[in-house]
């Protein structure tokens, strides 16, 4: 025990806290202090820290049901019921009425026809645009696809985005404001990057970097989502092609979206019809003219 | 009255945290939807004591307090906090609804079997990533309380005979 301010008893408590972020200076010096001499305190930090590393990937965190947002949104109507409807509000999809009374009448329909679309549309989109991206990609670069769903482009976004995440530099400027980060990127790219931030979304933009693909730099925006790093690849369109695509690349989603004159690729271990929709929605909002930020 | 595209922007983004929050304290999806649809009347009404940045913090307070209203009212039919039949659902429902971070149910159940004081703590600190302050401040109780429930929920993990995995050390000395 050579620690001499801190006892076993005080380090249970710190270890806690040490995990949780929450120690710092002196506290956290005399901890490292005490660890480092302390088997049995060593052996208790490594099992919180386990504990931590399960949970955080073993746990659900739960994400609101479209039946819920609809209550919701018509919680909101209803609220302002008065005022000129918003632009990007939608018409409430039910009476406003208590949850459990809309639930049989929505969740189950209105959820199973949810569900069966986003299905289709992801298989349609994905059978079709494999088939043209192979027919595109092979002509650009002399190179045929490899198989269905995969190309060089998706499979090089994908090593750029492992090699990013292994090598812990996702990021080169971090902020959540686009107009930070656009004069960043167009300072060292030749073209003009959109950058978009998503109101209402869990979809956080969280900086940039500049990669190349296919030879070129190209704009990498980083949004996080919960716990997963999405970079998404901005570059301008090569080709008249606009069919969505959603690949798979060494069990990594490769979402892809266009709009505006710009193709937007999206890179993460996320559920594929999640981040074709987050994609979607910014090429969608990149061509709509993103409204003024906050 | 408040200005229905503000609440949008700084209220909805915290739906999800909203639901998965209700859902862990009452521990039923249909109940959780209530709750948040409740939680978000009165987030409406009381918009305006929102201060700038701390919108998540202060809905996940209003979800909580609804939470607890619901647990009060349907003490008799939630019985006790042993037999837990957590994300159970999860199998049944499509991709998008739970976010699936591994195949394991036992320590999802471990925590669901929690009592509601620990369970908050550590739903909040782990899956929410909240401060030790903001827990403070959504489950109204001292810095101190949060570290000792913490550890005490920690330890009460960890002494859980569905998980193997982690060594219960040091378990006596919590007592």
């Amino acid at each position: 025990m050579s620690g001499g301010t801190m006892n076993c008893a005080d380090a249970v408590l710190a270890i806690g806290a040490w995990c949780d972020g929450e120690l710092t200076g002196d506290a956290a010096a005399a901890l490292s202090v005490h660890v480092a001499g302390c088997a049995e305190c060593r052996a208790e930090q490594a099992s919180l820290v386990a504990l931590r590393d399960e949970i955080r990937t073993q746990v659900p965190r739960y994400v609101a049901p479209p039946s819920l947002r609809a209550l919701v949104d018509a919680e909101l109507a209803r609220a302002f019921a008065d005022k000129p409807a918003d632009a990007h509000a939608e018409a409430p999809a039910v009476a406003p009425q208590r949850a459990s009374a809309a639930r049989e009448a929505f969740s189950l329909s209105q959820l199973r026809t949810w569900w069966t679309r986003e299905r289709q549309r992801w298989f349609a989109a994905g059978a079709f645009a494999g088939a043209l991206l192979a027919v595109v990609v092979g002509a650009l670069t002399g190179v045929v696809a490899r198989h269905w769903g995969s190309d060089d482009i998706a499979v090089a976004a994908v090593e750029s985005h492992i090699a990013a995440t292994l090598g812990g530099h996702t990021i080169t400027v971090a902020s959540s404001d686009r107009h930070q980060i656009k004069p960043w990127l167009s300072a060292r790219l030749d073209y003009a990057a959109p950058v978009i931030e998503l109101a209402n979304s869990p979809f956080v933009l969280a900086g940039a970097r500049v990669d190349r693909l296919a030879g070129r730099p190209v704009a990498t925006l980083v949004y996080h989502y919960r716990l997963h790093v999405i970079d998404v690849f901005v570059r301008p369109l090569a080709d008249a092609d606009d069919a969505p695509a959603v690949t798979m690349v060494r069990g990594f989603t490769v979402a892809r979206a266009t709009g505006a004159g710009m193709e937007w690729r999206a890179v993460a271990d996320v559920d594929p019809p999640l981040l074709a929709a987050f994609v979607e929605r910014l090429a969608s909002e990149s061509a709509a003219g993103q409204p003024a930020a906050r | 009255m408040t200005d229905r595209a503000s609440f949008e922007a700084q209220v909805l983004p915290h739906l999800d945290a909203a639901y998965s929050l209700a859902r862990w304290l009452t521990r039923d999806p249909h109940d959780a939807e209530d709750v948040v649809q409740e939680a978000c009347i009165r987030a409406l009404r009381y918009f305006q004591s929102l201060r700038e940045g701390g919108a998540r913090a202060w809905f996940l307070t209003i979800v909580r307090h609804a939470s607890y209203d619901w647990i009060e009212r349907h003490r008799d039919r939630d019985g006790g906090d042993a037999e837990v039949e957590v994300a159970a659902d999860a199998e049944s429902e499509p991709a998008q609804i739970v976010e699936r971070r591994g195949d394991s149910r036992a320590l999802a159940q471990a925590i669901a079997a929690l009592e509601l004081p620990y369970r908050e703590v550590i739903v909040l600190r782990e899956l929410e990533e909240l401060s030790y302050k903001e827990i403070a401040n959504v489950a109204a109780i001292p810095i101190g309380t949060v570290m000792s429930r913490l550890a005490r929920a920690r330890a009460l993990l960890r002494q859980s005979p569905v998980l193997h995995a982690i060594a219960p050390r040091r378990s006596g000395g919590e007592r």
